[in-house]
């Protein structure tokens, strides 16, 4: 379990920014395609973009009530985890830490970012 | 093309009146495109854009003043100063002889690209067709908001002063990760708290191996040449 005090900190900082222009972002979405509301929102956030997903998906809910054509949406998070893949002898691996590691197979550092980086609104779902 | 209903999208439609429409984009898509408008801006102008970052106290503005009264002769410089509210930072880099822009978020902890473009407009209007070589960006003082959004800069500078502690690299990733260079500031005061360079650097490198990291202090003036220098190498041609 985690202590109250560290939901608290976790639930007041910044995905509130993010949130802000999801919100910009669903509301033009919302426009181009005619919609009178957007029921669900599902996103991709990728372990290594710094996003905590509870803290974007409490700014949100708390954001959507000012806004008649959101305050219905919910979100699902699909969330990423990070692969890289070594350019020297091209294993692909999974990190778990966000630190910038090293090949486990030949100890190379000459890696690529395969997935992991990504905070992607994926698809809406739209009542026309 | 959507065959029910006309549209430019990739989506289902089913009988209830609700449908599903692919975006895939990123959730800051404005901002982005709006920093590549900057970017582009600033590249057809010969500008190098410098995006500092910190928590509040840092010593960006310091570190600006100090650099002006270093450069000024050589370089042609000019800022747009990031605050919640205030105009202070604007007033002491005019003080030293520079055009300065304030931007006040009215709120929000980080600037966003379309209030830099803004404010670039405004002071392109103060250089009057003078040529500038580097643009310096301060921003809100923040760690964590601003890492997330691009201005269109070609360098990310985040300071971190020797009172906050050497653990920061760590607490704050992606501040990290997102930029280019790394200024330790306040170098003088080391001796008065327990603050270990190694430590730190070895933090920052495991999160960024790239970075490129200066201890500096504004105060004695140590380190300071290796910023100049820095800058120097990179204003465009
Ligand atoms: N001792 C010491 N103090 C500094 C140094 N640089 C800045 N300061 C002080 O730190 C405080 C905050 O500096 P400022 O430049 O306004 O920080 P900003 O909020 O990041 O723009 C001021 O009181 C500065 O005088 C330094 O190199 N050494
Ligand atoms: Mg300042
Ligand atoms: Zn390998």
């Amino acid at each position: 379990m985690r202590s109250s005090s560290s939901w608290t900190r976790k639930r007041t900082v910044h995905e509130v920014s993010i949130a802000l222009a999801m919100v910009d972002e669903l509301m033009r979405i919302a426009a181009e395609n005619g919609a009178k509301k957007i029921t669900k929102v599902s996103l991709k956030i990728g372990r290594l973009s710094g996003i905590v997903t509870d803290s974007l998906v409490f700014a949100f809910d708390a954001i959507k009530q000012e806004h008649p054509l959101l305050s219905s949406a919910d979100i699902s998070i699909h969330e990423i985890p990070l692969i890289y893949q070594c350019e020297d002898c091209m294993n692909r691996f999974e990190a778990r830490e966000i630190h910038f590691p090293s090949c486990p197979a030949c100890t190379s550092v000459n890696l690529k970012i395969l997935s992991g980086e990504e905070q992607h609104i994926e698809n809406v779902e739209l009542e026309v | 093309m959507c065959n029910t209903c006309g549209c430019d999208h990739d989506h289902q439609h089913d009988s209830s009146g609700t449908r599903v429409v692919d975006v895939n984009q990123s959730l800051l898509k404005t901002n982005e495109e709006a920093a590549a408008r900057n970017k582009q801006l600033f590249d057809e102008k010969g500008i190098l854009a410098i995006n500092l970052i910190s928590s509040p106290g840092s010593g960006k503005t310091t570190l600006l003043e100090k650099t002006i009264e270093a450069l000024k002769d050589q370089v042609s410089m000019a800022v747009l100063e990031g605050d919640i509210e205030t105009d202070l930072d604007a007033e002491r880099i005019r003080a030293k002889g520079v055009p300065a822009v304030q931007l006040t978020t009215g709120g929000a902890c980080h600037l966003e690209s379309a209030l830099v473009s803004a404010g670039f407009h405004n002071l392109e209007h103060q250089l009057d067709g003078r040529k500038l070589d580097v643009l310096f960006i301060e921003n809100v003082g923040n760690l964590v908001c601003p890492s997330f959004f691009d201005l269109g800069e070609h360098r990310r500078v985040v300071l971190i002063s020797v009172p906050e502690g050497h653990d920061k690299p760590l607490k704050y990733p992606k501040a990290i990760r997102t930029s280019q260079v790394m200024v330790i500031t306040k170098a003088d005061l080391i001796p008065h708290f327990d603050f270990s360079v190694e430590k730190m650097k070895t933090d920052a490198l495991s999160l960024n191996p790239s970075l490129h990291i200066m201890v500096t202090s504004a105060k004695t003036g140590e380190g300071m040449e290796e910023w100049f220098d820095f800058l120097q190498r990179h204003r465009k041609e």
